[in-house]
């Protein structure tokens, strides 16, 4: 049996699908985009994550490690911080457990036409565990993905097979862009596009709208004429979050954005309306 | 708003307006000093008050009104106080506060047909008898209104104010002929309620005693909609003008609650279109006052709660939600009368009273839970051989400390207060005064503490009896010493069950808790002939009680508050609101039904487009369908918070809720500002 790795169980979430919903954070993501808000998403591994607010600079956290040069999130660091800043990102959890995670809530998520959304990092990275709790849930709750799609296409085929409702992200068009700004390579994210609009599960688009990057206007065009030429049932546009960089210092790492981060993004809606596109700001 | 209320609103916030509370009564006269009858002397107090009164009117006021005198001196000198309160239980400054008056009786009959009804009942006493007195002290104080409404008829005719002076020649003396005469009429009973020292003034079911005249009005043809939006938001911005002289233990804390929503006496929904002119007029202000209450059910439509959910969107920490799916079986099963539980309001906070036939003192006092489980882990955990065998314990001493609570409440001491007496239903025709009791005399006691109670008895559950990680001598070592040394059993107290997570094992300790809080209860009777209602709230015990409380078992540390009223503890973090709603409708709570709701944080980021608001509005929905009793919400963003501490000058309107009233955060004292901060770290 497959276990997953989770960075994160969000209950109530309001903007991650239909309803009301209980989000799932798969840890491990392919793509490196400039502006990502999630960082404790990126790598696949369980890690140690340090808060830095609050930090005394004992040392004490410093005097235990036996892996300085490589963290192998032993774990040892985090019992002796005196402030309990230091913590495990990312907990292994079986089919039977996260299951029984998700499932205590069920009714609610019922009632309120909700259900759980497998998210990330990109939830396809962990595609097979993500199978086998669409199984384990199948016929007890609405399960949703979002995705950024780029994940072998045989794999992603076999994920909508069993899910009920998918949200995908388009962000760069532009290939060399898109290379650039998401470390990734578009074209296999926009064969699986065109995959995902002849499933047959109901999906709509994501659109991250970053200053200058994806909000341009030949980037959302370029957008809007596929989706026109999809089965999606509309287009959600996602300003840029100021906050983004406010994770970054947890796993140690700089914030560094290519673009202008304090720019207002042109949230264009009329692109899409023009186009006879259902359009939301989220 | 338009502009003239703008006006007002702007007056408002400037706070200019307080250089006018400027004139101190000093003194009563002698004559009122040396009134041997109680109610005689409260009654000339408050004439003495009126007297004192300078009417102010700005041009834009079309009803107006505020204060001049800005303290109401004592009743008793220091010798009689000294001996009152040293031979009965004193409660909240003996003043007669906290209750719901009879508004609509108040508006159908009038200052005048009131007071020929004092009179002819005058008739049947003897001149010097107890009821005489008690009824002339209610026409005194009926003088007293009318002397203050002819102060400002006086005003609006020296002013031009022809429709100020128009109303208030047929107000409050008779019957209102207009919504707005009623709302006049409403502001002259509220300023009269303050003035004759009364606490925690309540507003009760405006949509309910106002509808007939806004009705009429709109029937008629001689109000518009937008007229009638702009009244009431002249009259909500009134209510908040004295605010700053209103008694409370915080600024804000002043009880003008106000309910939308519910039933009839035949159980019919009343939820009209002044219920939604309410709504509206409260969104567009942004003010603590009045602070809204929705009374919904399972028949409720959605779109009331999405309409409640964009005031709560504001982050005024209202509207407060009560089920009357749950209340009104409750309060028939604690013996009100169903035609009277129908007609239930909140008191100052949440605590469900009735309008005009009750006296109850829903906050009489408080069982402090934890400090139950402390005494008994304490006294009794070395010698219980299982656990249940401790709960049998921890019950038997909360059996007791009710008793004792109980016994603590005999032989009250309150101040008469003829008029609130005169706006009650059945004073006048019983010649008796409010003080001394209504149909309801029944007391209630909050439950503070619940959450931590319940997590520290699943943590010695866990630790001691089930696990045996932790030995009974070490775990009450480690409390002892607030867990100095004692780092690693404290850690294993953190990651024991807590109650929030949808988790039977502790969220059933917290079924039996308050199970037994209302068993305890349940016989014990008041030596008014009332009963005691068991009560899931706080009030300012979360932070009273917890002050002197050593550490307890679920790893809290000694002196830590508790969460405010019915929420899971402080110090966990969650696995998130559906599974606090979970463990929070669990509890029998038609049993524990005083009022106490439970209380929710949202970051406001939340609320950032109408599908997130429409969303909240449905989770609103679903507690109430799952038989939750009551509740409040609050979108707060913590940063926001953090940096009123820093820069208070920017943020001089910031409005948060506190326990069950709201509040301007720069005017609270720093441990309730604190105690909200921290409370947000910890939920979604």
């Amino acid at each position: 049996m497959n276990t997953g790795i989770v960075f994160s169980i969000e209950e109530f979430s309001v903007y991650d699908g239909p309803g009301i919903r209980t989000t799932v954070f798969l840890k491990g993501c392919p793509m490196r985009c400039n502006w990502c808000h999630n960082p404790e998403g990126l790598e696949a591994r369980i890690q140690v994550v340090k808060s830095p607010n609050g930090c005394l600079h004992c040392g004490a956290c410093e005097a235990v490690c036996e892996h300085k040069d490589g963290c192998i999130a032993c774990g040892k660091c985090i019992a002796v911080c005196p402030r309990n800043l230091i913590r495990f990102s990312g907990t292994r959890y079986t089919v039977p457990e996260l299951t029984e995670r998700l499932l205590k809530n069920a009714d609610y998520l019922r009632q309120a036409g909700g259900g759980v959304t497998f998210s990330g990092g990109e939830c396809l990275m962990q595609a097979d565990f993500l199978m086998e709790m669409a199984a384990s849930l199948k016929g007890k709750v609405h399960i949703a993905i979002q995705t950024c799609g780029y994940a072998p296409t045989e794999k992603f085929l076999k994920v909508l097979s069993v899910v009920d409702y998918v949200m995908y992200d388009l962000k760069v068009m532009d290939r060399a862009l898109a290379v650039r700004y998401t470390g990734c390579d578009n074209r296999l994210i926009l064969e699986n596009f065109q995959k995902l609009s002849e499933s047959g599960v109901p999906f709509v688009v994501r659109v991250p709208l970053i200053p200058g990057v994806t909000d341009t206007v030949e980037n959302l065009s370029e957008i809007a004429e596929r989706v026109q030429q999809s089965a999606a049932l509309g287009v959600e546009l996602l300003p840029y979050n100021k906050m983004a960089g406010s994770k970054y210092a947890l796993i140690g790492k700089a914030y560094d954005p290519l673009f202008d981060e304090k720019r207002e993004p042109n949230i264009d809606t009329a692109i899409f309306c023009e186009k006879g596109i259902a359009v939301k700001v989220m | 708003m338009d502009e003239r209320v703008q006006k007002i609103y702007q007056r408002l916030q400037k706070r200019e307006y307080r250089s006018l509370h400027n004139k101190e009564l000093a003194e009563l006269s002698e004559a009122c000093k040396s009134t041997q009858d109680l109610a005689l002397r409260s009654a000339k107090r408050l004439t003495e008050l009126v007297q004192a009164e300078r009417a102010i009117l700005f041009p834009e006021d079309r009803i107006g009104m505020m204060r001049t005198v800005k303290n109401v001196p004592q009743l008793l000198c220091d010798k009689e106080k000294e001996k009152y309160h040293a031979n009965h239980f004193v409660f909240d400054g003996a003043q007669v506060c906290n209750i719901s008056s009879d508004y609509e009786g108040a508006l159908r009959e009038g200052f005048d047909g009131k007071r020929a009804r004092i009179r002819a009942e005058m008739k049947k006493y003897s001149e010097g008898s107890t009821q005489y007195n008690q009824l002339k002290a209610m026409d005194l104080a009926v003088d007293a209104i009318l002397l203050l409404a002819e102060k400002y008829r006086a005003e609006a005719e020296r002013m031009g104010n022809t429709h100020l002076l128009e109303a208030l020649s047929n107000v409050p003396a008779h019957s209102p002929r207009s919504y707005y005469e009623a709302l006049v009429m409403m502001r002259l009973i509220n300023f009269t309620l303050w003035l004759n020292g009364n606490k925690h003034n309540t507003l009760g079911r405006f949509d309910v005693y106002m509808y007939p005249y806004f009705q009429s009005d709109i029937a008629r043809g001689t109000l518009t909609r937008a007229d009638a939006l702009a009244l009431t938001q002249e009259f909500f911005i009134d209510l908040n003008f004295d605010a700053d002289l209103y008694p409370g233990v915080q600024q804000g804390d002043n009880g003008q609650s106000l309910v939308l929503g519910g039933v009839d006496p035949d159980g019919c929904e009343v939820w009209n279109e002044l219920s939604e002119l309410c709504l509206d007029a409260s969104l567009s202000l942004n003010l603590i006052d009045p602070k809204i209450n929705i009374r919904v059910s399972g028949k409720t439509p959605y779109e009331v709660y999405y309409r409640g959910t964009l005031l709560t969107k504001q982050g005024l920490g209202f509207p407060q939600y009560s089920n009357d799916d749950v209340v009104i079986p409750a309060l028939v099963d604690l013996g009100y009368e169903l035609r009277d539980a129908r007609n239930y309001v909140v008191a100052a906070c949440w605590e469900f009273i009735i309008p005009g036939v009750a006296y109850d003192i829903p906050n009489v006092d408080a069982l402090n839970y934890p400090q139950v489980v402390l005494d008994t882990l304490k006294d009794e955990l070395l010698s219980c051989e299982t656990f249940e065998a401790l709960m049998r314990r921890v019950k038997a001493e909360i059996g007791k400390t009710c008793a004792e609570l109980a016994g603590r409440t005999k032989n009250i001491f309150v101040e008469p207060s003829p008029f609130q007496s005169v706006i009650m239903t059945d004073c006048i025709a019983q010649a008796k005064d409010i003080a001394y009791g209504a149909k309801y005399n029944n007391y209630g006691f909050h439950g503070a503490g619940l959450s931590t109670a319940a997590d520290s008895l699943a943590a010695v559950r866990k630790l001691v009896y089930d696990d045996g990680s932790v030995s009974a001598e070490q775990l009450l070592a480690a409390l002892d010493a607030d867990f100095k040394g004692y780092d690693d059993v404290r850690a294993k107290c953190l990651a024991a069950p807590k109650m929030g997570n949808n988790d039977d094992y502790v969220d059933g300790i917290a079924v039996e808790l308050t199970d037994c809080f209302a068993d305890s209860l349940s016989g014990l009777k008041n030596d008014r002939g009332g009963i005691f209602r068991a009560g899931t709230g706080s009030a300012m015990y979360y932070i009273w009680y917890s002050e002197h409380l050593g550490a307890t078992p679920d790893g809290r540390h000694a002196g830590d508050p508790f969460s405010a009223n019915y929420s899971p503890s402080l110090n966990v973090k969650f696995d998130g609101v559906l599974s606090v709603i979970h463990s929070f409708t669990k509890p029998h709570l038609g049993r524990v039904c005083n009022g106490g709701p439970l209380t929710l944080e949202f970051h406001d980021t939340l609320f950032r487009n109408d599908e997130g608001t429409r969303k909240v509005a449905r989770l609103v929905q679903l507690f109430v369908e799952n038989g939750g009793h009551q509740l409040q919400l609050n979108a707060i963003n913590r940063d926001t918070l953090l940096d009123a501490q820093k820069h208070p000058e920017d943020h001089k309107n910031l409005i948060v809720r506190v326990w069950g009233w709201s509040g301007y955060f720069n005017e609270l004292d720093l441990e309730y500002q604190n105690h909200i901060i921290k409370r947000l770290e910890f939920m979604s």
